[in-house]
């Protein structure tokens, strides 16, 4: 029989884990309902998935294809890989952000666990991200870039980059709830970032004093890890793959022992 | 602990703080710290050092006026919010009728928000799948179950919730204002569902403001009065002494 005893429960960050699986399917669930009602409602349903990062970089390309010729054949690519892996985190942390912020408002009228909300955001993001890869594969074959042995690494590409955004969106909503300008403050610097990360240009035309600056940009990595498999057809050297682990996992690990040590005062605070 | 408490609470206070400014943003918490002016807070206990115990098949009656903490209390009963202090102690599962349909999504169909609220509610998909026939007949709106919420009136939203929430019998179950959902017909067979359930064993929990009806179903009464128990005792002799302070 079921027990609840407030005194004599496993520690939060083992007890909120242990919740998540219990109410698994409420997740799946919440993630396909976000699905639905996002393009239900549209006539190109879900092409829009498709075609949004396809005319982003349509534009882009036209904008700054011929300032990088030289140093990036088949801008496109370049670009839109690199874009992709920045949406996924930018969008998705802002969207647990926001659902936790101004939607959370049914932790406090009935019990699920805390972080419901924000993994089935990270499962949204997720699905978006694999379906916009289609797009890119479109624009590959159409430029006739080669797809090679390399993109095998791409699973882990994608799995490091989740693993992060978890962690992040976990330190952001709860960031969030505490102090409501967080949503406004993180909006502000990630347009700064954007340009202060490699995406739109290549690295290499940086000065190199700003370039020894770019590897506090913990973007860079990221970035880095999902695009070189694709744009650039080889595996992304070993300290790269460290690196980009190491801070998914730290993020992950103070992104959940954060959370967890204050989602009792979550239902206080809402 | 008797082997048939339902629930039981031992020293139970819930605190609020409230802070004299409002200061829900980073910036102004800033502000605030460079002028080296600190915060703050006054504490409000919503709920003090409350100390009871329920058996299995009780049905006990919560009255008190407003802000006197019968939400706070079956809040900390149902999970939502921890105690401060104090041990609260629950078995079995409980069914909060409180919140009918919490979770449901105004854009999706009746029968979608059936999955969607059974999974809030800490139902399976395949659970919910089985028992799926059942709750649309309890709910008598299958003319209409293939059709968004918002469409819905907020009568037809209640009986849905109320048919998802009541379907499999709880070991506890927590009712906000004596259950009016739906018409009177609904609101019968409701009820039924509610004292089939008290007769096979469920507890139940009642909050309600109308004297009358608390002595008609509860066999006991928690009187809460600023956070603390005024009264605990037979039906009779809480409303009694209730009813007198009325004017």
């Amino acid at each position: 029989m079921l027990e609840y005893d407030s005194a004599n429960r496993p520690p939060p960050v083992i007890d909120e884990f242990i919740q998540l699986v219990r109410y698994r399917d409420l997740i799946f669930l919440m993630v396909e309902n976000i699905l639905k009602n996002r393009y239900k409602r549209s006539v190109l349903g879900i092409f829009w998935m498709l075609l949004n990062p396809l005319l982003q970089t349509i534009v882009l390309t036209i904008a700054f294809g011929t300032m990088f010729k030289s140093s990036l054949p088949n801008y496109a690519i370049y670009l839109l890989s690199g874009l992709l892996a920045w949406n996924f985190i930018t969008q998705t942390t802002q969207y647990a952000m926001s659902t936790m912020a101004y939607g959370g408002g049914l932790l406090k009228r009935i019990y699920i666990p805390r972080a419901t909300y924000i993994v089935a955001a990270v499962g949204n993001g997720l699905i978006n991200l694999l379906v916009s890869i289609s797009s890119l594969v479109i624009i590959i074959i159409f430029l006739s870039h080669p797809i090679t042995v390399a993109w095998l690494f791409l699973p882990v590409s994608i799995l490091i980059l989740t693993i992060f955004v978890l962690g992040f969106a976990l330190l952001l909503s709860t960031a969030s709830v505490f102090f409501t300008d967080t949503v406004d403050i993180y909006q502000v610097l990630i347009q700064a970032l954007f340009f202060l990360t490699p995406i739109m240009y290549p690295a290499s035309i940086l000065p190199a004093e700003l370039a020894q600056l770019l590897t506090l940009n913990p973007f860079v990595i990221l970035i880095e890890i999902f695009r070189v498999p694709i744009y650039a057809n080889h595996l992304p050297d070993s300290g790269l793959i460290i690196n980009s682990m190491l801070l998914a996992f730290i993020t992950l690990a103070s992104g959940w022992i954060l959370f967890t040590s204050r989602a009792d005062q979550l239902a206080y605070r809402l | 602990m008797m082997n048939n408490t339902a629930i039981e609470l031992n020293n139970v206070t819930v605190r609020f703080r409230i802070p004299h400014e409002n200061i829900p943003t980073l910036q102004e918490y800033a502000i605030r710290w460079l002028k080296r002016r600190s915060v703050s807070y006054s504490d409000f206990n919503a709920l003090n050092n409350i100390s009871f115990s329920i058996k299995q098949g009780e049905t006990v009656g919560i009255i008190g006026a407003n802000g006197a903490g019968k939400s706070t209390l079956l809040k900390v009963i149902s999970r939502v919010i921890r105690p401060t202090q104090g041990r609260v102690y629950l078995r079995g599962r409980i069914a909060p009728l409180l919140e009918l349909g919490a979770g449901f999504d105004s854009e999706m169909t009746g029968r979608e928000n059936i999955f969607l609220n059974g999974a809030v509610l800490g139902f399976s998909r395949k659970d919910i799948a089985e028992r799926l026939d059942r709750i649309i007949d309890f709910s008598g709106i299958s003319d209409f179950i293939d059709a968004p919420i918002r469409t819905y009136s907020s009568g037809m939203v209640a009986r849905l919730g109320f048919a998802v929430a009541t379907d499999v019998q709880p070991d506890v179950l927590v009712i906000d204002e004596i259950l009016s959902v739906g018409d009177a017909d609904f609101q019968k067979k409701s009820a039924a569902r509610i004292f089939e359930y008290n007769q096979n064993g469920s507890t139940i929990l009642v909050v309600s403001h109308n004297p009358a009806s608390i002595r008609q179903l509860c066999a006991y009464v928690i009187w809460l009065e600023h956070g603390h128990i005024k009264m605990m005792d037979l039906v009779d002799d809480v409303i009694n002494h209730y009813s007198s302070l009325l004017p």
